[in-house]
């Protein structure tokens, strides 16, 4: 049995396939721990489990984290190329030099025999090789989401280069090989197909969706059972708090005359009054309430896009910034649901391709093939058994040196 | 109409002209009327043109004044700086420089 030691970056998005994970390898008999550099509320943790929250190493760090958590706001609000230096150089590369500390005291403490660093959380990969840990990493998003850029803006590419081997060099890493991530496996939750790669680097392992995690949230199923009209289910994630009034606001002028059915998973309080068909809840259970929908509305967050394929449903995709452009664009050709980006998102337009897509069924057919990929990709099944075999395969390795 | 046809050289006006009208077709009038478009309208802070669009204003680009405006060359060497400050005066300067050395 072997201790896995999951880092993650303070975005549930990138947290949540983790604790699936994380749940199936407790299952199996490991020890699996989590670690960040924001508490998490310990309902989400999978039993057996345990986040580690190294407080003492954080303190010096707590104004710059707030500031830093603060700033995704803007990301709303900021054009592709400014998103670019937020994310990079104002989120992850900071985030990575804050870590480091409480990271690299716990690991000498617990002695994790694997390493699973969040692709977002550099500060994991960074650490194991330092030490000579083996490491994993965990991509929840489809990747290459930023392009080619070493060939299509050989300037932005010099520039993400810099960054990270100022941060390796600050770290004590003075080689010219990058160390983010891991060159030895690392495990996506999507499929090839969908994720548009006709080749991939062998370490690369699209293992599709993965669930399991612990989700205790209540739901009114009684008042779900005696909606009539065709359901949608709308989310807008856990970021982007302050477009969340005007998105919503938004959707009930599209649909408060509508015969459907607006399932909504935002805190109920941004209005006093909800149309009489919107169910609306600030935590759902997602995963279960999915196969129970006609189509899904969201802005392109992964687990959303995830659970929606999963069930074969249509999308409307409604890219506000970040890598929900990307993923748009992959929903679009897979041709399984429409994209409008959200700053071009018209009332009428929403209206009706949301009734496009409840009533044309190229839209399901092409989200069921989407399904078939994911289904195909092995999920927990498969994202475990090469865990467990990279885990035992470096003990070997390490016992022959 | 866009035509590869066109030979004669444009002033700054007329290619200002021609940029708000292609960013009108690109992202809709009535967002467009949103907006006072000027010279000096930042690219992607302004007028909030994504990667998609910026595609569609380069093939429009490309579609009138054919191969000697290498449009997306021109972006593509840019460093991230550069894009964000990137405005409409810089690409009607760019067209002109272009339209000069032919």
């Amino acid at each position: 049995m072997s201790r896995f030691l999951f880092v993650v970056p303070p975005f549930f998005g990138h947290i949540s396939p983790t604790l699936s994970i994380g749940s199936s390898l407790i299952a199996r008999g490991h020890q699996v721990k989590w670690l960040g550099i924001t508490p998490l509320d310990s309902k989400h943790i999978p039993e057996g489990g345990e986040f580690i929250y190294p407080e003492a190493d954080l303190v010096e760090y707590q104004e710059e984290i707030s500031r830093i958590l603060k700033r995704q706001d803007d990301g709303p609000s900021c054009s592709g190329p400014e998103v670019m230096k937020l994310a990079l150089e104002e989120t992850y590369v900071p985030f990575a030099r804050i870590m480091m500390k409480g990271l690299s005291n716990f690991v000498d403490d617990w002695k994790p025999d694997v390493i699973v660093n969040d692709c977002i959380t550099f500060a994991g990969a960074l650490c194991a090789k330092l030490k000579g840990i083996p490491s994993v990493t965990t991509t929840p998003v489809p990747p290459d989401v930023m392009g080619d850029t070493a060939n299509s803006a050989p300037k932005i590419f010099e520039w993400q280069q810099q960054l990270i081997k100022a941060l390796q060099e600050e770290l004590g890493l003075y080689e010219e090989e990058i160390y983010i991530h891991s060159n030895k496996l690392n495990l996506v939750f999507t499929s090839q197909a969908f994720a548009g790669f006709e080749e991939t680097p062998a370490h690369m392992k699209f293992v599709g969706p993965v669930k399991g995690r612990p989700n205790h949230a209540a739901f009114d199923w009684e008042r779900l059972a005696a909606a009539k009209t065709p359901k949608v289910f709308v989310s807008l994630g856990t970021l982007l708090v302050d477009i969340r009034k005007a998105f919503f606001q938004k959707l009930i002028d599209a649909f408060a005359e509508e015969p459907v059915t607006i399932i909504a998973a935002t805190n109920p309080d941004i209005f006093e009054q909800w149309p009489d068909n919107f169910i609306v809840n600030g935590f759902v259970p997602q995963s279960e309430l999915m196969p129970h929908m006609d189509a899904v509305i969201c802005h392109g967050g992964f687990n959303t896009v995830n659970d929606t394929f999963t069930n074969g449903l249509p999308m409307l995709i409604t890219p506000i910034a970040y890598d929900h452009f990307h993923t748009a664009k992959l929903i679009v050709s897979a041709g399984c649901g429409i994209s409008i980006r959200y700053k071009r998102l018209k009332i009428e337009d929403l209206k009706n391709s949301v009734f496009e897509l409840l009533e044309n069924p190229v839209y399901r057919h092409a989200a069921l093939k989407i399904k078939e990929t994911f289904i195909a990709a092995g999920g927990n099944d498969k994202a475990v058994q090469l865990l467990e075999d990279f885990a035992e395969a470096e003990q070997l390795l390490e016992k022959q040196n | 109409m866009d035509a590869i046809v066109k030979t004669s050289k444009l002033n700054n006006d007329e290619i200002f002209g021609l940029m708000k009208q292609f960013i009108t077709e690109v992202i809709g009038e009535e967002f467009v009327e949103e907006m006072d478009i000027t010279p000096q309208s930042s690219f992607t802070k302004d007028l909030e043109m994504d990667s998609i669009e910026i595609v569609s204003f380069s093939e429009k680009i490309k579609a009138h004044f054919g191969e000697q405006i290498d449009f997306t060359g021109w972006l593509s060497a840019m460093d991230l700086d550069q894009l964000i400050n990137l405005n409409l005066e810089m690409i009607i300067n760019y067209i002109q420089e272009c339209q000069s050395s032919k």
